[in-house]
């Protein structure tokens, strides 16, 4: 199976100038969700054709015509994971609004335009030989999942979602409750997985529980684990996979230049001299568990 | 006729006075791509040091502020050996003037790194005299003149290359600092670097930042680093190289007139990776309009008040 797209290997020989684009793209939808969350669905044909999941865009919040202009807010750009690519030529953002940067992007109206660079950061990976996925995914975490679960079935792999949150409103996917029935997430088992969702406050389980509940019957070799949320989640699911299962996990972290020249968004990685760090927007987001330094890695 | 942008810092004759500043662009390959940055003046790579630093813990390193943006990294870099060999020869293959930044704990580890760049196909050196000075407890070397004087002179006998003393604003008398750096050897002054700056959060009452105090760039600090150009350039008589928050040709045009020869573009690059070029194509249009010449016709032309 392929490497995704902006591998380090790839990025070592030369960062190509075809790895990503900064484009100025068509808002085509501007839609708010419930709990809180947004959809931009953006033109962006360049940046839809070399997507891979697990990585992301960064977006400049204020109008492009008014770059030439200082902001008093948001001077920074903000990053986030490309959720669907529809057609060849969209990409689907999906983002729970906080903060000053998503209020202003929230605000966007179709038919304005938005400044944004992608696609950025290592995605996920499919292991030679992997004939089971089992994806975790808590809260906003399941934004970029849809296009992971895509792929998935592209590559014709068995795909188990466990998804999680703290309450319903919590997650940016309808989820339906038929009486005396499990927890559904329509728009997600349309693409093919089995779907398990628990939210906190009603089943009263963690995501990482539902993981742990069936690990005799998912832990094989030819079983992989894509995991997004919460790395109080990312931390439990690392020590329940430890030695069972290969893990990969998208992790987040402030950003300023998205490109890996900074060095803001580092996190501990494991290493066999002393302290290192690997860059969120660079290194990863996407990194296999054992490259992290669990212990040491602020939750 | 077109005007002439070219700016002479040393014996770096630089095609434009557009530079992008040390630590925002990396040591180049991360931007590699998303504009022709052969077209800038000069690109000043992030600093380096003799060794490997892991720099400061993250969570956070930075934290965006009103119009500015406050970072802690610590001078996390890949250390001298990695930096010449994985580098600095993409970076020399953008096809413009690049510079490299040192730093070191003591003076004479800032002679190792210059000795050791000296015919590494660099254009110049900037001293990064921000950094703190192990021997005299921590103090940044840059906040004292004979400190600042010292790390010039010591990497003045250690290479030819031009020499560009990167000034702290965290002083009470920065012209003094200049000077001294002047009378050591350096060819050029650059500033501002970034202003001590502290984030706290009041629900945990604990900064935002894990090293405690960081240093704020962007917009917000643009009127207090042309104040500071402005008295260094009234001070001595190498090149000033003007930064701190440029956003656009009319903010470079301050730093210009207030008697820099050279500006530097730095936390405006992660809002726009074109802001160096924007920011020339503006000082062209300029010089144009008001039928200017050269740009060195402009640097230091600054009136009096009132008019």
């Amino acid at each position: 199976m392929s490497e995704p797209a902006g591998a380090p290997e790839a990025e070592a020989a030369g960062m190509s100038a075809a790895s990503r684009f900064r484009v100025i793209c068509e808002i085509i939808e501007s839609a708010h969700l419930p709990g809180n969350h947004h959809r931009l669905v953006l033109e962006a044909p360049e940046i839809a054709r070399l997507a891979r999941p697990g990585q992301f865009v960064h977006v400049w919040c204020h109008p492009p015509e008014q770059i030439d202009r200082p902001p008093c807010a948001a001077v920074l750009r903000r990053p986030y994971s490309i959720s669907r690519v529809w057609g060849p030529n969209r990409i689907v953002i999906l983002m729970r609004v906080r903060g000053v940067g998503g209020s202003l992007l929230a605000a966007r109206r179709a038919g304005e335009r938005l400044d944004i660079i992608g696609p950025l950061g290592r995605g996920f990976a499919v292991a030679e030989g992997t004939r089971t996925a089992v994806v975790v995914a808590g809260g906003i975490g399941l934004a970029p999942v849809p296009l992971l679960l895509e792929w998935l079935a592209v590559h014709g792999i068995r795909t188990i979602l466990l998804a999680g949150a703290a309450d319903d409103s919590k997650l940016p996917f309808l989820v339906e409750r038929p009486p005396g029935r499990p927890a559904t997430l329509p728009e997600l088992e349309e693409l093919g997985a089995e779907v398990t969702f628990a939210s906190e406050s009603v089943e009263g389980v963690l995501v990482s529980d539902l993981l742990e509940m069936r690990l005799s019957e998912l832990a094989h070799a030819h079983t992989q684990v894509f995991a997004i949320g919460p790395r109080a989640m990312l931390k439990r699911l690392a020590a329940i996979c430890e030695g069972c299962l290969e893990l990969q996990v998208s992790l987040e972290e402030r950003m300023a230049c998205g490109l890996g020249a900074c060095r803001s968004c580092v996190v501990p990685a494991r290493s066999a001299e002393g302290t290192a760090y690997k860059t969120v927007c660079r290194d990863g987001p996407v990194f296999d568990a054992r490259e992290i330094d669990w212990e040491r890695l602020t939750t | 006729m077109a005007p002439d942008l070219t700016v002479r810092i040393g014996a770096m004759e630089m095609k434009n006075p557009v530079m992008l500043a040390s630590g925002i662009f990396g040591y180049g390959d991360e931007f590699m791509g998303l504009a022709p940055y052969g077209e800038l003046g000069a690109l000043v790579l992030k600093t380096v040091t003799l060794f490997p630093r892991a720099g400061n813990p993250p969570a956070s390193r930075t934290a965006e502020t009103p119009a500015g943006l406050v970072n802690a990294i610590g001078l996390e870099n890949v250390g001298l050996e990695a930096f010449l060999r994985d580098k600095l020869p993409v970076a020399l293959s953008y096809g413009t003037h690049i510079v490299a930044s040192i730093a070191g704990d003591t003076a004479q580890e800032f002679a190792d790194c210059a000795r050791a760049l000296d015919r590494a196909g660099v254009s110049a050196l900037e001293v990064n005299i921000s950094c703190p000075n192990v021997k005299q407890g921590g103090m940044a070397f840059g906040v004292d003149a004979q400190a600042s004087a010292d790390v010039v002179a010591a990497v003045r006998a250690a290479t030819s290359l031009p020499i560009i003393a990167k000034l702290t604003p965290n002083v009470t008398d920065v012209a003094a600092v200049a000077a001294a750096c002047e009378r050591s050897g350096a060819d050029a002054v650059s500033l501002t670097n970034t202003f001590s700056a502290m984030v706290i959060d009041p629900e945990t009452r604990r900064p935002l930042l894990a090293a405690g105090t960081g240093g704020l760039s962007g917009p917000a600090i643009r009127p207090a680093a042309v104040y500071r150009v402005r008295e260094v350039a009234a001070r001595v008589r190498v090149p000033v190289i003007g930064m701190g928050g440029i956003w656009n040709a009319s903010d470079a045009l301050e730093f210009l007139i207030a008697g820099a020869s050279a500006v530097a573009v730095g936390t405006a690059l992660y809002a726009d990776p074109e802001a160096g070029h924007r920011v020339l194509r503006g000082i062209r249009g300029y010089l144009e309009r008001h039928g200017i010449a050269t740009v060195s016709d402009l640097v230091g032309s600054l009136r009096s008040a009132g008019g």
